[in-house]
């Protein structure tokens, strides 16, 4: 599953187009003057781009902007990015702040990949991620300059496009598939920015430290730091920074970790993370080691801009705390984060013009994107739902999806009378169909019944729940009826109000998560599994906290994943949040990536009061109609860029929502004792 | 840990799915009934604050889900419970007959240290329904059943109407704090609740 695509790069539309005017801009490209460095026996500049930045806060405006350049010397292939002098967008980002992020002579024989990201809105960027895992923090390239970027990459060094995902490029991609699987599930690792040992002079442009060629070793660097030995230019705060850094360009809530976190680091002995490979235990790793022989106060530290949290421990002074105040406020006014910024709903105008003459939707990937960012509206739903479950598919025409409803309602009638068909005197020979029925006839009555649709006695629309339910259970017998499908039809047949449709629909639905209430739960315990291999990697000061509270099976999150948030929301919400899940538009699994952004958002509470498993478990109920679905949505969207191939890396093929995999798909574990 | 067990009593309700589990919890905590609970999926708990003898304890009732496919999550639910209360429908055969399941199950799932004594308390639920009509399990039968293993306390409820609720409950309170009062026998001040010495088994029909 990991195999790599062996396609050079000249299938991609992009690279192509790139390969036309790359070979003329490539060495002259930007069309900045040649640094002196380019004077250096043997060393020739293959790339040169300026106003390519980093963005050290999640504010667009705080941005460091430097030079990016590419440097053959013999026959390895260096990266540089070096900040401008003195043109900081912001005060506050001190000279420190430049030098903590310049990538002085990155040999590309340290890199993994680069993740391309060519955003139709806004800049685009690339993350360079090294061998040990570690990720710089992503580079904008004002000027764009992505394509030439990676074109020139590619002449200079082996190159190749992931299989897995066109806008990965694996550099010298030469491990074991698997370990490189099982290297990237080492998550704390994932996450960080490592760089060159950080020297305490200023940047400079003529003086790459690495010149020599020779990689640096940094796992042994870092090893070091991880002893109580302090290296004078290895500030271990400088790593731990970094780390954060990422998180920081993310969401609001990420500030919370990184303030905790630099809170923390300030004990010292920031631990390396930049070696895991021969610890295949993640658990035994923490961001911070308890140390107590170094303490040093923050201000050496060049404190991210946005730390809201009250630090009662750190000192400012009070410029610093003033700039904290206004940020506060900017940060309130503006909300600068990843995450895109929600849209309206889909409306039918637009809708129609995804649509060709006989109906089929043209791009099926644009419409899924459109909802992911937007839903459906309300009237729309009914029309647009069939196709997100998939009982339509987007390439259909109304003519046949008019055949089909027709064939898909006789099927239907079929199914359903043959329990409509069971005499009383057969009946009271059936107990598992008794008992199925009652077990149904109890549940139906107490779903949604708040809802106008489904209000009041004798409700048609109550015994229709029922009527799909029982027939459900006929047509997958072996999976039959479970608590918590009466939650995930009610929405269904309300948007639908079509019997046959609903239950098909249903059925399709089913088909993805049935699972979750397989006898054996194994559907919602993968979830959950893979739930807490992404908190570790995308907060690992929470997973620790979990684990030290025993709280590690995350069954405090289990009716979030059982039943997708539909107790959480209201039906509105519920709704929208399902449809924005069904689109599948960035990653089957976005419902764990909404698990870690709410935990992350309550996550200072949580282990600011220490809660311990049940005291968890009642504050995650109580949450129920409390949750924030815009934000939640846009931080978890944030939170899969983040996270990117490693959150993909924890969550293990077939977890349900995917389709399981052959074979194993419909063994619903019969059982003759117990099959309600 | 002895510390909590003296002042945190956690009690866990298990039975058939729609038996009044949830309903009974909130008669008891908040006094209320409704129509309208929504079937309970994994589980939640409410605290109530009860007092014996001059101390107070923090009654921690967990209401868990009904179907049998939710057992798994016991491990993590059931552990540290003082008294398992076992709730049945008077009009379901099949929920009183699963009242052995359900018992057996939690010894399985909580393991407790002392599984011979572990307090059960059975509540007959749904005593109201149709003026009693509708019944299907008799008064009769049930204690018998509870007779067999092990004098487990009887009580027959109205959720709705709040019949015996709280006469249960005060049941199932004192029952869990002696269960833990077993466990710390050797914390002296455990010592002047003064009920310590009565079987703990023997009925209460308090």
């Amino acid at each position: 599953m990991h195999e790599i695509d062996l396609h050079d790069l000249s299938d991609d539309a992009d690279y192509a187009a790139s390969m036309h005017q790359g070979s003329t801009s490539m060495t002259t490209s930007g069309g900045s003057k040649p640094s002196s460095s380019s004077e250096q026996v043997g060393v020739e500049i293959v790339y040169l781009k300026d106003n390519v930045a980093i963005h050290p806060t999640q504010h667009a405006w705080e941005r460091i902007r430097g030079r990016l350049k590419l440097i053959k010397q013999g026959s390895s292939l260096l990266m540089t990015w070096i900040p401008y002098k003195g043109q900081s967008s912001s005060a506050r980002l001190s000279e420190k702040d430049k030098c903590l992020y310049t990538l002085r002579a990155v040999p590309f024989s340290d890199i993994r990949s680069i993740r391309r990201h060519t955003p139709t809105l806004g800049w685009q960027y690339a993350i360079i991620v090294l061998s040990s895992g570690l990720a710089f923090p992503p580079l904008y390239f004002y000027n764009g300059g992505l394509k030439e970027f990676l074109a020139t990459i590619k002449q200079h060094a082996f190159l190749v496009r992931s299989a897995e995902d066109a806008n990965i490029f694996l550099v010298n991609d030469f491990q074991d598939p698997l370990q490189r699987t099982l290297s990237s599930l080492e998550l704390p690792g994932a996450v960080s920015v490592a760089n060159s040992p950080l020297s305490s002079v200023a940047p400079s442009e003529s003086s790459p430290s690495w010149t020599d060629g020779g990689a640096p070793d940094m796992s042994s660097t870092y090893v070091q730091q991880n002893g109580s030995q302090r290296q004078k230019h290895n500030d271990p705060r400088h790593f731990s920074i970094q780390v954060l850094e990422k998180f920081s360009l993310v969401t609001r809530f990420a500030r919370e970790t990184k303030s905790q976190l630099l809170r923390e680091a300030h004990g010292d002995g920031f631990i390396s993370n930049a070696r895991r490979k021969h610890d295949k235990k993640p658990n035994n790793y923490s961001f911070v080691v308890e140390s107590s022989d170094v303490h040093e106060p923050l201000e050496d530290v060049p404190v991210p801009a946005d730390s809201l949290e009250k630090r009662s421990n750190e000192k400012h002074s009070h410029n610093e705390e003033a700039a904290l105040r206004d940020e506060t406020f900017e940060y309130d006014k503006l909300s600068l984060v990843w995450g895109k910024p929600r849209q309206p709903p889909l409306g039918s105008k637009e809708w129609s013009t995804f649509l060709d003459s006989e109906g089929r939707i043209i791009d099926s990937q644009a419409l899924r994107k459109r909802i992911f960012y937007g839903g459906v509206e309300k009237g729309l739903r009914k029309e647009v739902w069939r196709f997100l479950l998939g009982y339509h598919s987007y390439d259909s025409t109304y003519a046949e999806r008019k055949y089909i409803a027709s064939i898909k309602k006789s099927e239907y009638e079929t199914l359903k009378n043959q329990w409509k068909s069971i005499s009383k005197e057969q009946a009271k020979r059936f107990t598992k169909f008794r008992e199925r029925k009652g077990l149904i006839e109890k549940d139906v009555v107490r779903t949604d019944r708040s809802i106008p649709f489904y209000e009041g006695d004798d409700n048609s629309n109550v015994k229709c729940l029922r009527d799909i339910l029982l027939t459900y259970s006929f047509y997958n017998f072996d999976l039959g009826y479970c608590q918590g499908m009466s939650d995930f039809l009610s929405p269904i047949l309300y948007v639908m109000e079509n019997e046959p449709e609903s239950f098909w629909c249903f059925v399709v639905l089913m088909e993805r998560l049935g699972p979750n209430f397989n006898r054996d739960q194994n559907g919602v315990h993968s979830q959950l599994f893979a739930l807490s291999k992404l908190v570790e990697l995308l907060d690992n000061p929470l997973h620790d906290y979990f684990k030290q509270k025993d709280c590690l099976n995350y069954f405090f999150c289990f009716r979030w994943v059982l039943i997708q948030f539909k107790r959480e929301f209201d039906l509105e919400k519920t709704m929208r949040l399902w449809e924005v899940l069904w689109t599948h538009y960035l990653s089957e699994h976005l419902h764990l990536y909404v698990c870690v952004a709410i935990l992350r958002r309550y996550r200072s509470k949580i282990i600011g009061e220490e809660m311990d498993f049940d005291t968890l478990l009642k504050f995650i109920n109580e949450l129920s109609g409390h949750i924030d679905l815009d934000a939640t949505l846009r931080e978890a969207e944030a939170l899969f860029i983040c996270a990117g191939e490693n959150g993909e890396a924890c969550i293990p093929p077939g977890t349900p929502p995917s389709f399981p995999f052959e074979g194993t798909s419909m063994c619903y574990q019969q059982d003759d004792d117990d099959v309600l | 840990m002895p510390s909590r067990r003296r002042t945190l009593l956690k009690v866990i309700i298990l039975g058939d799915s729609g038996v009044g589990k949830t309903s009974l919890m909130n008669q008891y905590v908040n006094k209320k009934f409704s129509n309208q609970y929504k079937a309970t999926i994994g589980a939640d708990f409410l605290t109530k604050e009860v007092q014996f003898e001059d101390r107070l304890f923090t009654l921690q009732i967990w209401d868990t889900a009904g179907q049998e496919r939710f057992q798994s999550l016991g491990v993590a639910f059931y552990r540290g419970a003082d008294c398992c209360v076992l709730v049945y429908d008077v009009n379901s055969m099949k929920s009183f007959e699963n009242l052995n399941n359900w018992r057996e199950e939690f010894l399985i799932q909580a393991s407790p240290s002392d599984p011979e004594n572990f307090p059960f308390v059975v509540l007959g639920n749904k005593v109201d329904i149709d003026g009693g009509n509708s019944r299907v399990v008799s008064e009769k039968k049930a204690r018998a059943w509870c007779a067999s293993k092990g004098n487990i306390p009887y009580f027959e409820t109205s959720a709705k109407e709040g019949t015996n609720v709280e006469e249960a409950f005060q049941c199932i309170a004192k029952n869990a704090l002696k269960s833990g009062e077993e466990e710390e026998i050797y914390l002296p001040d455990t010592l002047d609740v003064g009920t310590s010495s009565q079987p703990r088994t023997g009925g209460c029909e308090c």
